[in-house]
């Protein structure tokens, strides 16, 4: 109760001192032309009492409640989902909404079979919502979501489990691949708010699949996104195998008692198709003249983060698997990737043995200047910080941290690096929720919810476990899963967006981060050929945002991470109480390293590789 | 690995043979017959099992004013049979006690934690919290209520109560070893460097061999970046413990930060899974407890992971006498068995899981592995497909398969299988080299040449896929697939960084194919007296005709004999 009161003081003195964000009126401006164009935001106008977060999922009409179909068959699929994804699929300047949607599994199964019956009597499927925020010249705001599915032509009535957003044509629209229980689907944006499923006819594998999360990554820098997709196991709704505990009770198994699929790397070949260059372009490290026993062995993939990690400008991928060696494959900068991780020491926890890896996270926490990984675990695991050298060697730090111990209770999923609030320093946030039926909730027909959580980031490697402070929202105790951080109103914050499993959707508003200063920076490829008028999103360009008596902060355009989920790809950077404009220096994916000088702060900018000043490309 | 980590696997633990498809319901058809004597002593007296009744049943409420926690009973219908009879034993017990008019505290702690003890064994933690807190409250000196709190602590992440507990283990028992080293270990995950670092040293001073705290030490030296201590330490602890081959990926860290790839990557070839974990007979006490056939499954499995196949096979088989239609206890018993060399046995058991369930490919997988092993290849292939039949992605029943109809002299059928696990685990080169093999086995070399090819393109560092292909190239029958220089190209690395007896054979094949007759029937000279010596019969006759050839001024047109080929 103290720590609610100090907190709520030290809420109160921040909003005296700083009176409220950026004054400049709302404006909405679209990108292309000379100059960087610009979306201004403003104060939050939706803060409730003293919440760090605030959550208003229902209030903005997203009223959408993932259905598991869960039966008591405990079919292995159901414990997974879902992911949830953010990406802007209309180009007007703010994020809107995917969610996957779950149906009954098994033969002659019948809604009427489901232990928790859907909420809703259409069918299910995955859904969109259409983020209609306005901001008027006063800085006011009207939002809500609107369910805009149906015109979209999105037909995601699979089983499904995650989201990935990018433009895989470069016209400026971006793209979603959504990946289900046998049937991972690959949608192109037409521009005009419709999306057409092109899977069949792109080369990706749909049937008979097991994707969780994948990430879109130009890997071999020829401009085009490629394609990572994490598979889970080798399972069919045949496989009657029962998994009592150890007192006979019957729950869901586990990875291991089913085989592992294959990832798979697709490689864009820049007209409108994929080759599946798993084979030739995935190469498992060969130490020593002599095949290791796991050799050639993926897992089953659950979380897939993309960065560069040792920091040789080209990009590389993370995998974690759940119970088995996790993957980094290093880009060996001439179209294979080779998995480093045992010797990186991110393959393992500290003891030496697999663990669950849920969700993944890369950034640079400690402001070294290199992408650091936290990835969450089951119960009795806790989460993972591996701290990078630089050069893609790893130190387990879970315990100094302080972030390993106060996640043991919990199995974590969904996650990411973000800086909620504002003050330059990443903190973490974690979405929770079981795979084991939790003792004593004899009532509960699905068992498995756990508390979400919060760590800031204190500086000098260590975090603060600020859950109790951070808003009622985390004291739900719900069996969460995706979750994906953007600024949804654009108002100068991290907000998340939470997918529950047979559960709604929770969208936790920040009240807090745009109480301090903040640079909003969308960093985008060249809109001269764009059919749209608009560059992509440059997935994976680092930012150096540079400030004099201030260190360098790097970050990253990403939407992949965190779990089976898609993220804003914009970058945020919390700039504290600092209100000169800093410089910022961006290193694209191509290579090519761009400098801005002066980026105007509380206000989102957008830069657009070749308009920058030229620097040197490092050398490595 | 310590308890607390296993308590979550534990619960999600695979059911062996998990890979079957069949109907099989386990829970409910379990006969009766427990070990109702574990109680060791605190049976509850005849009759007192009628009285109770669900109500009764959900909460054990002590009398006021004694300090005691109620304890929730978990839901009896969730458990196998013989489990909830336990459940009803020890409960018993307690209540017994409790509504007795004289009840010594001694008595009544310890059935209170016999009670906590069963519950944590069937993860239960909240409910054995309760129980062995009303233990330890009874009897505060007995080193076993903390040791177990501890335990219920860290399975609920309760870092600092769990190492409260464990740390009061410590004083009641100061030489017992693994309640050190779990506390040492709790005060490690919780960021205490300094204070694990403490504890770890004085499981040392007290027990100068202990690998657990050894390795600890080294733990902590790796996290303090202190790597040539780190080194030390865990050498030592894998000296001590050389089966606790997890020690090898933290030791390939230490030397990593030291700079040392080299011993690092060498350390990787040899890591696993097995943890140097001290000998804790409180924790043996807790996995025996339960009577359930998968606590069973699941102590037959540990000690079938730790390679002590005969307790393996006695707890497969106390298993089985709970349940005798877990086919998942007879097929892993029968894998036990097979590792105590009791063929006959073991095949009888997966022959006896196929009978009463065909769709259980892991017993179909296990039994097929034992006919190819005996040469029975065409049944092997039979129940391989089996397995396919039901589990199409069962990668390496498919490997087996391709192998055993490449015996049975069926290699088409066999490389189809080989591009349909190509097609599935594309990381799976073995299965390209195979291929190749299969193609030779019928004598279509130039198919095999391109596989070869295929696969060290992919894999350029492999010696295996640089042998074969020299060995096609020196000695093909058809000369347009020939060529020596490449085939020496291939061979002098191979050479200069491990020559064996095969090697050699190559290299003379090759130097035959340049024409160079006599340095090849020198090299084929060496080889041949080495392989007298070591007394390889086979290969000395196969040496010995090319030996013949090579003398004769003529080169070897066979690449690879039958004998040789996999």
């Amino acid at each position: 109760m103290n720590r609610m009161v100090n907190g709520a003081i030290r809420i109160v003195l921040i909003a005296a001192v700083f009176g409220g964000c950026a004054a400049d009126p709302a404006s909405r401006t679209s990108s292309g032309g000379n100059g960087p164009s610009e979306v201004t935001g403003g104060n939050s106008m939706d803060s409730v009492g003293s919440a760090w977060f605030v959550e208003r999922a229902a209030a903005l009409n997203l009223d959408f409640v993932h259905f598991n179909g869960a039966s008591g068959h405990f079919y292995y699929p159901e414990i997974l989902p879902p992911g949830v994804g953010l990406l802007d699929y209309d180009n007007d300047g703010d994020l809107d909404v995917f969610l996957v949607q779950g149906r009954m599994l098994g033969p002659d199964a019948s809604v009427a079979d489901a232990l928790l019956p859907p909420t809703s009597a259409s069918p299910p499927t995955g859904r969109l919502y259409r983020n209609d925020l306005e901001i008027g010249a006063d800085g006011n705001r009207s939002w809500r979501f609107v369910d805009v599915t149906e015109q979209s032509g999105l037909t995601a009535d699979g089983y499904g489990f995650g989201v990935a957003a990018g433009d895989i044509d470069n016209d400026g629209w971006v793209d979603l691949f959504v990946t289900s229980f046998e049937s991972d689907r690959l949608f192109r944006n037409g521009g005009d708010g419709t999306f057409t499923a092109v899977s069949d006819g792109a080369g990706i594998e749909a049937r008979g699949a097991f994707g969780v999360s994948a990430a879109f990554v130009d890997y071999d820098r020829d401009g085009w996104l490629d394609l990572y997709v994490g598979n889970n196991v080798d399972y069919d709704l045949d496989d009657r195998t029962e998994c009592p505990n150890t007192a006979g009770a019957r729950d869901y198994c586990p990875p291991e008692t089913y085989g592992g699929l294959p990832d798979r790397l697709y490689r864009n070949l820049g007209n409108g198709t994929f080759d599946d260059v798993t084979p030739t372009a995935l190469r498992h490290a060969n130490t020593g003249g002599v095949s290791r026993a796991t050799l050639g062995r993926f897992g089953p993939a659950l979380g897939v983060a993309t960065a560069d990690f040792d920091g040789d400008g080209w990009l590389d991928v993370y995998v974690a698997n759940d119970g088995t060696e996790n993957l980094l494959w290093l880009n060996q900068r001439d179209g294979t990737l080779t998995d480093a991780a045992l010797l990186s020491g991110a393959a393992l926890s500290g003891l030496g043995t697999p663990e669950a890896g849920m969700g993944v996270d890369a950034g640079d926490f400690d402001d070294d200047g290199d992408e650091d990984l936290f990835m969450t675990h089951l119960t009795t695991e806790g989460n993972n910080l591996y701290v990078n050298n630089g050069s893609g060697m790893f130190q387990d730090e879970s315990a100094s941290s302080r972030l390993g111990p106060g996640s043991l209770p919990y199995t974590g999923w969904g996650s990411a690096w973000f800086d909620f609030d504002n003050d330059g320093r990443l903190d973490v946030m974690a979405v929770n929720g079981t795979v084991v039926a939790v003792d004593g909730r004899d009532d509960d027909p699905f068992p498995y919810g756990q508390r979400n959580r919060l760590f800031r980031n204190l500086g000098h490697g260590r975090f603060e476990d600020v859950t109790d402070r951070a808003g009622a929202v985390f004291e739900l105790s719900e069996v969460s899963r995706g979750a994906a951080f953007g600024d949804i109103d654009n108002d100068g914050d991290v907000d998340v967006l939470v997918g529950n499993n047979s559960g709604p959707a929770r969208l936790l508003v920040n009240t807090v981060g745009n109480r301090r200063h903040w640079l909003g920076l969308r960093l985008v490829g060249s809109s001269k050929d764009s059919p749209s008028g608009h560059g992509r999103d440059m997935l994976g360009a680092r930012v150096a945002v540079i400030r004099e008596d201030e260190p360098t902060r790097w970050r990253r355009a990403r939407s992949d991470g965190s779990y089976a989920s898609a993220n804003d790809p914009r970058v945020l950077i919390g700039l504290g109480e600092s209100t000169a404009a800093p410089n910022v220096e961006v290193r694209w994916p191509s290579g090519r390293t761009e400098a801005w000088d002066d980026v105007a702060i509380d206000r989102y900018t957008t830069l657009i590789e070749g308009q920058g000043r030229h620097l040197p490309e490092a050398a490595r | 690995m310590t308890f607390h980590r296993r308590t979550d696997r534990d619960r999600r633990r695979r059911r062996p043979g998990a890979r079957a498809s069949w109907a099989l319901c386990l829970v409910g058809i379990l006969s009766a017959g427990c070990g109702s004597g574990a109680d060791g002593g605190a049976a509850a007296p005849a009759g007192s099992e009628a009285a109770s009744s669900p109500a009764i049943d959900a909460v054990l409420l002590p009398p006021e004013g004694q300090g005691l926690l109620p304890v929730a009973m978990p839901d009896y219908e969730q458990m196998a049979e013989p489990v909830a009879e336990q459940m009803r034993t020890y409960r018993t017990a307690v209540r017994v006690r409790l509504e007795a008019a004289a009840t010594e505290p001694e008595a009544l702690g310890d059935a209170y934690g016999r009670l906590g003890m069963l519950l944590l064994a069937a993860t239960y933690v909240d409910a054995a919290e309760a129980s062995l807190r009303n233990a330890r409250t009874l009897l505060p000196d007995d080193v076993r209520w903390p040791y177990y709190l501890g335990r219920v602590h860290e399975a609920n992440g309760d870092l600092e109560a769990s190492a409260a507990s464990y740390r009061r283990a410590v004083e009641l028992r100061p030489d017992d070893l693994a309640a050190r080293v779990l506390l040492a270990n709790v005060l490690f995950t919780a960021g205490e460097l300094d204070a694990a670092e403490r504890m770890y040293s004085q499981a040392v001073e007290r027990h100068p061999d202990a690998p657990a705290a050894l390795v600890g030490l080294g733990r902590v030296a790796l996290a303090r970046r202190e790597y040539a201590d780190a080194v030390a330490r865990f050498e030592q602890g894998l000296a001590a413990a050389p089966w606790a081959n997890a020690v090898h990926y933290q030791l390939a860290l230490a030397y990593r930060g030291l700079g040392d790839t080299e011993r690092a990557e060498a350390h990787l070839q040899l890591q696993g899974d097995v943890e140097a974990v001290p000998p804790d007979p409180l924790r043996q006490e807790l996995d025996e407890l339960l009577e359930s056939a998968n606590a069973y499954n699941i102590r037959g499995g540990r000690a079938l992971d730790a390679g002590n196949y005969r307790a393996a096979a006695d707890l497969f088989r106390r298993g089985l006498d709970l349940d005798p239609h877990d086919p998942s206890l007879r097929q892993r018993l029968g894998v036990a068995l097979f590792q105590l060399g009791d063929i006959a046995g073991a095949t009888q058991q997966f022959e006896r899981v196929v009978r009463t369930t065909p769709e259980h490919t892991e017993a179909q997988f296990s039994l097929a592995v034992v006919l190819a092993d005996q040469g029975r290849h065409l049944e092997a292939i039979e129940h391989f497909s089996t397995v396919l039949e039901h589990d199409p992605a069962y990668i390496q029943a498919r490997v087996q398969l391709a192998e055993a109809l490449a015996r049975a002299g069926r290699p088409e059928e066999a490389v189809s299988h080989y591009d349909r696990i190509l097609a599935l685990d594309p990381s799976r080169q073995e299965a390209v080299y195979s291929a190749a093999m299969a193609y030779v086995r019928m004598e279509r070399y130039d198919a095999a040449l391109d596989r070869l090819e295929r696969g060290l393109d992919a894999n350029p560092e492999d010696r295996m896929f640089q042998h074969a292909l020299a060995r096609i190239l020196a000695s093909a029958p058809d000369d347009r697939l020939r060529d020596g220089e490449r085939a020496m190209a291939l061979l002098e690395p191979l050479l200069a960084e491990a020559p064996d007896l095969s090697l050699g054979e190559t290299t003379a094949m090759a130097l035959a194919e340049l024409g160079l007759y006599s340095q090849a029937a020198a090299v084929q000279r060496d080889i041949l007296e080495a392989a007298r010596r070591g007394g390889l019969a086979e290969a000395v006759e196969r040496m010995t005709g090319n030996l013949a050839l090579y003398e004769a001024g003529r080169p070897s047109r066979t690449p690879f004999t039958r004998a040789e080929l996999p």
